[in-house]
């Protein structure tokens, strides 16, 4: 087993949520997940979906160990969905995602309530950082 | 092999030529036995949006009264996924599309269409031979 997978066998299995209207970001996120190992995925293609999710999966518990989401989506945005999560009280560190970097995209999304942002696209490394920062590695 | 000979010359002029960066060895590294056309899948996406998002673009560049935001709207996808392949030089001409959709120049946006597209064609191409290769090596074309 590789040092990878090991580490991953030993830690439970993490629940994300990803949050991401476009499939090509999709399938690259699920692979970089996949490859980190000890993940359990649900998607949501919008906002509102995702916020449905939380809420049912039980929002006080907290469903999900991680939610990644993108900015820019139909029907409801990376912001507001983040301000609805964190309305019902939901603690799970949310990490906003998006091609965009300037200073004011980042602090948009800090402001609607996500605890960090990584630019697009996702790599290993970047995922690495995330997971290692909310002790999920 | 002539194959894999090709092959490797074939991406070492796309990195040399500033068409692909490091992200597309990040998807190199995500595929394995168990996402064996792991990077086929990621290709053919970006393919699919790249020509449904430049066909797009070109109507609404068309109209007379230009909706900068929607276009630029566009432009971010394209941004994005072009980011996601490791497609630089589109990624990069991209960028500098959203800053002529920002200052509302509708010349400057068609000019960078043209630029657009014809980046995103050659490289489409040159993904089109590489899969090409990857799939003789990989014994699915009968000898």
């Amino acid at each position: 087993m590789t040092g990878a997978a090991a580490a991953a066998a030993e830690r439970r299995a993490i629940r994300v949520l990803l949050v991401e209207d476009e499939e090509i970001h999709r399938v690259l996120a699920r692979a970089l997940l996949r490859a980190a190992g000890g993940v359990v995925l649900d998607e949501a293609e919008n906002g509102a979906e995702a916020v449905r999710r939380v809420r049912e999966g039980g929002a006080g518990a907290g469903a999900y160990d991680l939610i990644l989401t993108d900015r820019q989506m139909p029907v409801m945005d990376g912001h507001e969905a983040t301000r609805q999560i964190r309305a019902l009280g939901v603690t799970t560190p949310i990490v906003g995602l998006s091609s965009d970097s300037l200073a004011a995209d980042v602090d948009a999304f800090i402001k609607a309530g996500a605890d960090d942002f990584t630019p697009k696209p996702l790599s290993k490394e970047k995922l690495n950082r995330i997971l290692a920062k909310f002790n999920l590695a | 092999m002539a194959a894999a000979n090709q092959l490797t010359a074939l991406l070492n002029n796309m990195y040399a030529t500033g068409l692909l960066d490091e992200q597309f060895q990040q998807l190199q590294m995500l595929q394995d036995s168990s996402s064996p056309d792991f990077v086929s899948e990621v290709v053919t996406l970006f393919c699919q949006d790249g020509e449904r998002i430049i066909g797009e673009l070109a109507k609404l560049l068309e109209k007379p009264s230009v909706d900068f935001d929607r276009v630029d709207a566009f432009v971010h996808q394209l941004k994005g996924s072009s980011a996601s392949v490791g497609a630089q030089k589109v990624k990069n001409t991209c960028i500098q599309f959203r800053e002529f959709c920002q200052s509302r120049s509708k010349d400057g946006c068609l000019k960078t269409l043209d630029s657009v597209r014809t980046e995103f064609y050659d490289l489409r191409g040159k993904f089109q031979t590489m899969l090409q290769l990857e799939r003789q090596l990989q014994g699915f074309y009968p000898k």
